[in-house]
């Protein structure tokens, strides 16, 4: 074991002993995603035009005759107006396109990752919405009165549609309301998602 | 790594796109007449009645010697480029060797595989955790891990992240004499069914 690693796990410990949950410890912020899909995509497109481009110029440099889609294509770029609707489309294709990939390449994505707190040295971790969505609607099982529950779980929000048989609603609304308190605390989430609790007989 | 270029590749090339459309659109509308904006000179798309690309200016540099061994070395190097870029898309970087000191200055090199599989059992066995993954990442002698979890019903997935750190994470740490192994957990659940407790 070298000395680094002595070091390391002190530092560990130390800051295990430092005590609360609620320590802010390396970063809490989005999960960004890799972009595999556009990358892949654009490449693999940008690829085949390129290609092809460079083919039939190595071939008409060789002496070969030239494909026709060549000559079709540089007819149709010198003849056609710009304000012919096909150019305007394709141009606004393009514009729309590309607006799209620079969205992609600057937002995170990985919308349905929730980002947990950070009090946990070294790990960062994630929660699926689904999962969070899930082990609340565990915990309002829970909960004396409730028969059938539904959660859904939006980025900063948590909606929780109860259906209450017995017991007063009010009072299965409070219960309902302090236990998905408390579940959402021990989700761990970075940023805390507002609550909404709402509880009904259920339909006859 | 991966991540960064993809980003800035696919950014430019969505700038491109952008660029090339609206100045497409700005002239076709007759905009530049309209709002008075005079373009550079040899800007080609002024008027609506231009076209995207005349004879002329495809043929401009054609009869210098230099023009076609350009177009092709550039070409050649862009299908390098987007070769590489897609196959960049294909790799999946896992690190299959883990690199341990041992104490004797030899060293010795422990299989990624097994160091994955006893992380992933050893958190397995955690209350809570249904199924574990482990993927082992990085370089070897500075390894990263990537865990998924499947929750059970009625886990806590805070105190499920802590308890894998404190456990699994630190035992594996320790016993192979890692420096450190930061990770990366992702939960998820396996969907089940409503059941009331009480």
């Amino acid at each position: 074991m070298s000395r680094q690693g002595v070091v390391a796990r002190e530092d560990d410990a130390a800051g295990e002993g430092a005590g609360g949950g609620h320590r802010r410890q390396g970063k809490a912020g989005r999960f960004w995603s890799t972009r595999r899909a556009p990358g892949g995509i654009t490449a693999l497109l940008l690829l085949a035009g390129i290609g092809f481009l460079l083919y039939d110029v190595a071939s008409v440099r060789a002496g070969r005759p030239g494909m026709a889609w060549r000559r079709t294509l540089t007819d149709e770029l010198a003849t056609r107006r710009l304000d012919d609707v096909f150019v305007m489309a394709g141009a606004a294709a393009a514009a729309a396109l590309g607006l799209w990939l620079l969205v992609l390449a600057l937002t995170p994505g990985k919308r349905s990752l929730l980002t947990m707190r950070p009090d946990t040295p070294q790990v960062r971790a994630g929660l699926e919405r689904s999962a969070a969505a899930l082990v609340l609607r565990d915990r309002a099982m829970e909960v004396p009165g409730v028969r059938g529950a539904r959660v859904t779980v939006r980025r900063r929000k948590v909606r929780a549609r109860a259906q209450a048989h017995f017991r007063d609603l009010d009072e299965v609304r409070t219960d309902l309301e302090g236990a998905l308190r408390d579940g959402v605390e021990q989700l761990g989430l970075a940023r805390r998602p507002r609550l909404s609790v709402r509880v009904r007989r259920p339909g006859k | 790594m991966l991540r960064t270029v993809n980003r800035v590749l696919t950014a430019l090339s969505g700038l491109v796109l952008l660029a090339l459309g609206l100045a497409v659109l700005f002239a076709a509308a007759g905009l530049p007449h309209r709002w008075g904006v005079s373009m550079p000179s040899d800007w080609p798309w002024t008027r609506p009645g231009d076209v995207l690309l005349t004879d002329a200016d495809r043929t401009r540099w054609r009869d210098e010697g230099w023009w076609w061994p350009v177009v092709i070395a550039v070409l050649a190097v862009l299908v390098l480029l987007t070769l590489w870029w897609l196959l960049a898309q294909l790799r999946r970087r896992r690190q299959s060797e883990a690199l341990i000191d041992s104490g004797d200055g030899e060293g010795a090199a422990l299989r990624g595989r097994a160091l994955e599989d006893v992380i992933a059992a050893e958190a397995e066995a955690q209350p809570g955790v249904d199924r574990a993954r482990v993927t082992l990442t990085g370089r070897r002698d500075r390894l990263r891990a990537r865990v998924g979890l499947v929750l059970a019903a009625h886990a806590r997935p805070g105190p499920v992240v802590h308890q894998l750190r404190h456990e699994a994470i630190r035992h594996a740490v320790d016993s192979a004499g890692l420096d450190t192994l930061p990770a990366e957990v992702r939960l998820r659940t396996a969907r089940h069914r409503a059941e009331r407790v009480s």
